[in-house]
């Protein structure tokens, strides 16, 4: 996927509170655009947000995802996630 | 004679990038929706609550918590506030701090300590997350924060849907064969499809659908965008912004 790496490393710099978060965005905005860089910026908050829906209220996989997704989460070690026990029980 | 000036809310016009209008006006409606009475909690302590969001970011005791092998063993409590439970200001700061490790167990204390309920946590939690994206983008785009708007009166409408009811999240949540006429809008996208469990996850108090509803669709992409796997509604590709998704999910350690 073209320029992966970049929009990776302005996740975790954005998530982790890091000192080269505007590094990390002019990267960005080099290589695909100010309009690029706002999109991932937009798209961070968004999922900071979505997660802590899905983790404040213990929901389960949706049906259709646990059965694409089992054999990825399998090798990622996904499964070890602590809120994995919201789908395969405490 | 003096004249105040009113600053202008979310003002973006001296931002070094190019924030859309699409997205300056959910923030404009977000922060209504913050300042006025919800279903369980009144305007004031709902902009308590976005303000307690932005103080556990600084929680010193939240982040010992959060770096402990279990949080239990660092005793304590967080700054209290005026206007809220303390178990609310508890789960405020554990909601931001240290989400990968939330229980039921946890979740069933928070809903039966003093001044608690489901219906109070939840719409808590649906004001706690919109803020929280709000103040993100900020802070992703090295923005300062906007001010917390300032209340309105009113009391809550203690509105809890007939149909709510305990499926397969923690809390009871209304499902669209469940639902009057009059919440039927919060899964008018979803096609008579059953909503994922991450949009009926805040449904037991609505208006936090709505919200969730208006606020994906300014950040990220419409329900309807979202099934359009083969447009592209951004000057990112669909890839790529799921890319990034992944990203932060994993981040957070969240496995759904």
């Amino acid at each position: 996927m073209p320029y992966a790496d970049l929009l990776m490393a302005y996740a975790d710099a954005a998530v982790r509170r890091s000192k080269d978060l505007a590094e990390r965005r002019a990267a960005i905005e080099s290589a695909l655009g100010a309009a690029a860089a706002v999109d991932a910026a937009a798209t961070v908050a968004n999922y900071q947000r979505m997660v802590r829906i899905a983790d404040g209220c213990g929901i389960p996989l949706d049906h259709f995802t646990d059965e694409q997704s089992a054999e990825w989460r399998a090798s990622l070690g996904v499964n070890e996630y602590y809120s994995a026990l919201n789908t395969y029980g405490e | 004679m003096t004249t105040q000036v009113e600053a202008v809310q979310f003002d973006y016009s001296g931002a070094a990038l190019p924030i859309p209008d699409r997205i300056r006006d959910c923030h404009l409606r977000d922060w209504e929706r913050l300042r006025g009475p919800g279903a369980w909690w009144s305007g004031a302590e709902r902009v308590a609550i976005a303000r307690q969001s932005r103080l556990a970011e600084d929680c010193g005791l939240c982040r010992e918590r959060a770096a402990a092998l279990s949080p239990a063993a660092v005793a304590g409590e967080c700054p209290t506030d005026p206007l809220l439970p303390s178990a609310a200001v508890e789960a405020i700061h554990k909601l931001i701090t240290d989400k990968s490790r939330l229980s039921r167990e946890w979740y069933e204390r928070v809903v039966q300590a003093e001044g608690m309920s489901e219906e109070r946590y939840i719409e808590l939690l649906g004001v706690l997350v919109h803020v929280f994206a709000v103040d993100e983008l900020h802070r992703a785009l090295d923005l300062p924060l906007e001010p917390l708007p300032e209340p309105l009166a009113g009391a809550p409408s203690g509105y809890r849907p007939a149909g709510a009811a305990k499926d397969a999240s923690w809390p009871p949540i209304l499902l669209p064969e469940n639902a009057a006429a009059g919440d039927l809008d919060i899964y008018a996208e979803m096609g008579g499809r059953r909503p994922a469990n991450v949009i009926s996850a805040l449904s037991l108090v609505p208006d936090n659908v709505r919200w969730l509803n208006d606020q994906f669709a300014a950040h990220y992409l419409s329900w309807t965008e979202m099934g359009e796997i083969d447009k592209q509604h951004r000057t990112l590709t669909r890839p790529q912004l799921e890319l990034l998704a992944t990203r932060v999910s994993a981040l957070n350690e969240c496995f759904y």
